[in-house]
């Protein structure tokens, strides 16, 4: 099976409101997918159907191979869900629930405590196994919730915003369980807005607007994608400003020919491709700054209290190795350098700009 | 101290949250009507309209001013005017007519110094029936024998004021009281002024008020913990997220609504055996009838009301929808079904509606069984009508169900 989930002009409407627009999608078996959009895009929504917690309104999808419409119940049984609009029985200790959804699901009786034990081991719940779960606190129910997702050993897990309201310590655990899923060659569906967590545990992320799914690619690929457009943005404004005012010089006086040479030259400036370079001085002096000031491949400079100066170089490799000698020949100690690319956020906000209006899925 | 601001915005929520949830708003005005409705028209007042079966075995002036005067009083409603007392007695038994009040063969012998005796055959399994009917038409006929002794002695050449008192004989059962016996100046009066001997024929002997509210209150019981019970296990679960796991695993929906029934009927059930002991030790409760079909008439009223319950919840999305919706439907079915008012003397918009709610057929089949010691023949028409209804509300229930979280 080459993919895990696959949509087919799923759509999803609520009255006259479409939350789920015609969504074409396939995600990999056995990766980690990161499923993101903004509040009301129809991330959960998808989620719900995908499940089979909400019938689509048209289209269909198949999960772990089974038609979401034809086979219900064989998608539910390869599937595991952490999901954020259902809870366990808070009358009900952590064991007892982990009971219940184990014969939900047809776990063999004799395996249902060892991998109740196991698992709430991994997730460090064991030792409230007994209490009730009204009784925990956010992150102990969360916890619990993942044990009774996983004890069918599902091959699809859908996770939606998993670690909401965690502390950091239990997110690592999730995390951690998350990694060492996938190792074991699940496939998991991480529907979350915290673009570090999706950064380093996703292979594969789309992100979903309007009902739409607006972009797909690995992270990587995404943040690379988002540069060369920008250069490219650039580029073709540089390049229409000097096709302009080339024109206008042809028939302009001298005076006027200067004139327009520094129109374009003020806008190849504002134009250029530029990188944000971050370094920490431990012994910055005035000299060293205007040193770097004066660089011709610099052209914002700004210096702060800490000793951290924060430059605008030229966008090449060569800039950025100018700007490291200049430091050392003047004997200053680089404690800390850094480039600013764009991050997966940075992608998410473009990706998600243009945002119709609509109620809350 | 109250601020005010705060204080406005709390009533200015309260007041939108209730405009924007239209199937609650629309329950919460449509209750008060719907019970100001019912009590202005249907229980305002006394008790009218008793159906009541006339057996006329005699024919003449006497007998004619009788049924005129039992029509004209507003509390009988005679359905049929007959002359086989046994008919009459099995009309009653049948639950045509709650009495067939008997004028004997020599009733219009105005000449004759034999007693007349009436015989009022009296459903009394229905407590408020009985205590409206016995007294008025004792009272009656009581009227009726000193007018037929005031035209006797009349006719004799003697004076009303010689009459004391009348003679009344109440059968109760096996058991027959003389009330009074006068005689005065050597002449017996009794048979001239006391022409009338009336009696009360108790078709299921005395029944307390305690034994004639059980069954019905039985049935109230579980009409609303059914009802309410069933809001906390589907509503309430589906609000809190709780059914939303179970259907997120292989699981159909008949499963599910199958297991909340089945736990529902175990509580009910256990209930109602600990509502029937409590009445027998406490009260002193008699049941006439089979104790086990007792009991299994109790689980298919909880069945019904499980299944009415579970319709409604299937498609409301949180606990204060589903309780502002059956307020309506509970609290109307409560004084529809007979529980404390009887159907027939109900306005007949009342009775048709009546007949549309199997509290109706509970409190029916129950009080025949508890009270009548009726068997299944006597209430399989109860019986089929409650499993109709069973099997429409389980049918549009998971039809309805609504799996969507």
């Amino acid at each position: 099976m080459k993919y895990a989930v696959e949509t087919f002009d799923l759509t999803k409407n609520y009255g006259d409101f479409t939350a789920v627009d015609k969504l074409k999608m396939k995600i990999r078996n056995k990766s980690i997918f990161g499923f993101l959009g903004p509040n009301g895009a129809g991330k959960t929504t998808t989620v719900k159907v995908l499940t089979c917690l909400a019938l689509p309104t048209s289209g269909t999808a198949t999960v772990a191979g089974y038609d979401i419409l034809e086979n219900p119940n064989e998608v539910r049984q390869k599937i595991g869900m952490i999901p954020q609009m259902v809870s366990l029985y808070g009358d009900l200790t952590v064991k007892e629930n982990i009971h219940m959804c184990a014969d939900f699901y047809g776990v063999p009786e004799d395996l249902i405590e060892s991998r109740a034990d196991e698992l709430m081991e991994m997730m460090d719940i064991k030792y409230a196994e007994n209490k009730y779960v009204s009784q925990l606190s956010g992150g102990m129910k969360q916890k619990a919730s993942v044990v009774a997702s996983l004890i069918h050993q599902p091959d699809i897990l859908f996770m939606d915003e998993p670690t909401i309201g965690l502390d950091p310590t239990t997110k690592r655990i999730l995390w951690n369980l998350v990694e060492e899923l996938h190792s074991e060659g699940r496939t998991i569906i991480l529907c979350s807005h915290d673009m570090y967590e999706v950064e380093l545990l996703c292979d594969d992320v789309g992100i979903i607007n309007n009902g739409v799914l607006a972009a797909f690619n690995t992270p990587q690929a995404l943040k690379d994608a988002m540069i060369n457009e920008q250069k490219n943005v650039k580029n073709s404004k540089r390049s229409n400003i000097a096709k302009i005012v080339e024109e206008i010089q042809k028939e302009a006086t001298p005076e006027e020919y200067a004139a327009y040479d520094k129109i374009k030259d003020h806008a190849e400036e504002e134009n250029r491709d530029t990188r944000q370079l971050s370094v920490i001085i431990s012994n910055l002096n005035d000299e060293l700054f205007n040193q770097l000031k004066n660089l011709s491949i610099t052209y914002n400079i700004t210096k702060q209290s800490s000793g951290r100066i924060t430059l605008d170089i030229l966008d090449s490799d060569e800039s950025v190795t100018e700007v490291i000698s200049t430091i050392i020949m003047n004997n200053g100690i680089i404690t800390s350098i850094s480039t600013k690319d764009p991050s997966l956020e940075d992608v998410f906000v473009k990706v998600t700009a243009k945002k119709k209006e609509g109620g809350e899925i | 101290m109250v601020e005010t601001k705060k204080l406005k915005w709390i009533f200015k929520k309260d007041i939108m949250v209730l405009w924007r949830h239209k199937p609650r708003l629309i329950s919460y005005l449509l209750f008060p009507i719907i019970m100001i409705t019912l009590f202005g028209y249907g229980f305002g007042g006394t008790v009218t309209d008793i159906p009541v079966v006339i057996v006329s075995q005699s024919s003449g002036p006497v007998t004619d001013a009788t049924i005129n005067a039992i029509k004209s009083e507003s509390l009988y409603d005679v359905t049929s005017i007959i002359n086989d007392p046994n008919q009459g007695r099995q009309m009653v038994l049948n639950g045509q007519d709650k009495a067939a009040i008997v004028l004997p063969p020599n009733y219009d012998d105005t000449q004759s110094s034999t007693p007349k005796n009436v015989i009022l055959d009296i459903d009394s399994s229905d407590e408020i029936v009985s205590s409206a009917l016995i007294p008025t038409t004792q009272a009656l006929f009581s009227q009726l024998s000193n007018q037929i002794g005031v035209q006797q002695l009349q006719a004799s050449g003697l004076t009303p004021s010689s009459v004391s008192s009348s003679t009344i004989n109440v059968l109760s059962g096996n058991q027959s009281t003389i009330l009074s016996n006068p005689t005065t100046s050597g002449i017996n009066f009794e048979n001239i002024v006391n022409s009338i001997n009336f009696q009360v024929n108790k078709l299921y002997g005395n029944i307390s008020y305690i034994d004639f509210l059980v069954p019905g209150v039985l049935a109230l019981v579980i009409l609303f913990s059914c009802m309410f019970g069933m809001g906390e296990s589907i509503a309430g679960e589906r609000e809190r997220g709780e059914l939303a796991r179970l259907f997120m695993t292989p699981t159909s929906i008949a499963t599910v609504v199958g297991g909340k029934i089945l736990s529902k009927l175990v509580q009910e059930t256990g209930r109602a055996i600990l509502l029937i002991a409590v009445a027998i030790g406490l009260f002193g409760i008699v049941i006439a009838g089979s104790m086990l079909l007792t009991l299994l008439l109790l689980v298919l009223v909880a069945l019904c009301f499980v299944g009415l319950g579970m319709m409604i919840s299937a498609r409301v999305s949180t606990q204060a929808d589903y309780q502002q919706i059956i307020q309506p439907i509970t609290l109307p079915m409560m004084f529809l079904s007979g529980v404390f008012f009887p159907v027939e003397t109900m306005p007949w918009i009342f009775q048709k509606l009546a007949y549309l709610i199997p509290l109706t057929y509970a409190n029916d089949a129950l009080r025949a069984v508890m009270l009548k010691g009726a068997g299944l023949g006597a209430i399989w028409l109860d019986i089929v009508v409650l499993l109709g209804f069973t099997v429409l509300f389980f049918g549009l229930g998971i039809r309805g169900f609504n799996r969507d979280i």
